[in-house]
């Protein structure tokens, strides 16, 4: 894989629980983190989020585009 | 023969499970990839060409998604089914399934967005994070073994990357089941 963001969470569960918007989303936004930041092959990178014990708020989108 | 076989990949496929682990091997094959020049050994890389919000994205799952009017994934094939099912960019969450009976999609029935983040990445075009969504997106059932493999590496899985480049697709997110 080119690279990637793991989740040490129940299998079928890539991106958290249903109806959790702001915890599927920072997901999303630590991989695209790593799309826009990777600079060899081969990153696993473990986020460390632990399953139903973290609170989560809506990332910063706009670091994903800085110049 | 084979049971033991079996005993021992069930053993590395949990051993690899560990990040670190995972992490040594990518990082080895990357490595060793790039010293041999083999391009079919090597990890894939290249950088995003350009900002995320002028980039096409597409999503492929391997969480059994299709639409519920598509024929449902071969759960009868002890090797899995190495097929894949398109997903249109327009299509409704209502009209989507979840066909994999590996792993529990309860949660994911419930929530397409846990497994197949169609709804966040249309409200990220809309933001202007990402710049658009491709015209299609992808459905595999992550259970493929045996002989399937071979079909799913040299057959299913090769047309998936060609309908991708014929579609301008700039990145891909991949969710696994």
């Amino acid at each position: 894989m080119p690279r990637a963001v793991f989740v040490k969470w129940p299998l079928g569960h890539p991106l958290g629980e249903p109806q959790a918007p702001l915890q599927q989303r920072t997901v999303i936004f630590r991989a695209l983190l790593r799309l826009v930041q990777a600079e060899e092959a081969g990153i696993i990178e473990e986020l460390g989020y632990r399953w139903r014990r973290e609170l989560y708020s809506e990332p910063e989108w706009p670091l994903l585009n800085r110049e | 023969m084979s049971e033991h076989k079996t005993w021992l990949e069930k053993l590395a496929n949990r051993f690899y499970a560990i990040p670190t682990v995972a992490q040594l091997w990518a990082r080895r094959v990357a490595r060793e990839g790039v010293q041999d020049g083999d391009a079919e050994a090597a990890i894939p890389f290249v950088r995003l060409r350009g900002p995320l919000h002028r980039a096409r994205g597409a999503l492929i799952t391997t969480g059994g998604v299709h639409l519920r009017a598509q024929q449902p994934f071969d759960m009868l094939s002890a090797s899995g089914d190495p097929t894949y099912r398109e997903i249109p960019a327009d299509t409704p969450a209502e009209q989507l399934t979840i066909t994999h009976k590996y792993y529990d999609h309860r949660d994911a029935d419930a929530d397409l967005n846990v497994i197949f983040p169609l709804a966040h990445l249309r409200s990220l075009v809309e933001q202007g994070v990402v710049g658009a969504l491709a015209p299609r997106h992808f459905g595999f059932m992550g259970h493929v073994d045996g002989e399937q493999v071979a079909t799913l590496t040299g057959q299913t899985a090769r047309e998936v990357a060609a309908k991708l480049r014929q579609d301008g697709v700039d990145f891909v997110l991949l969710t696994p089941a």
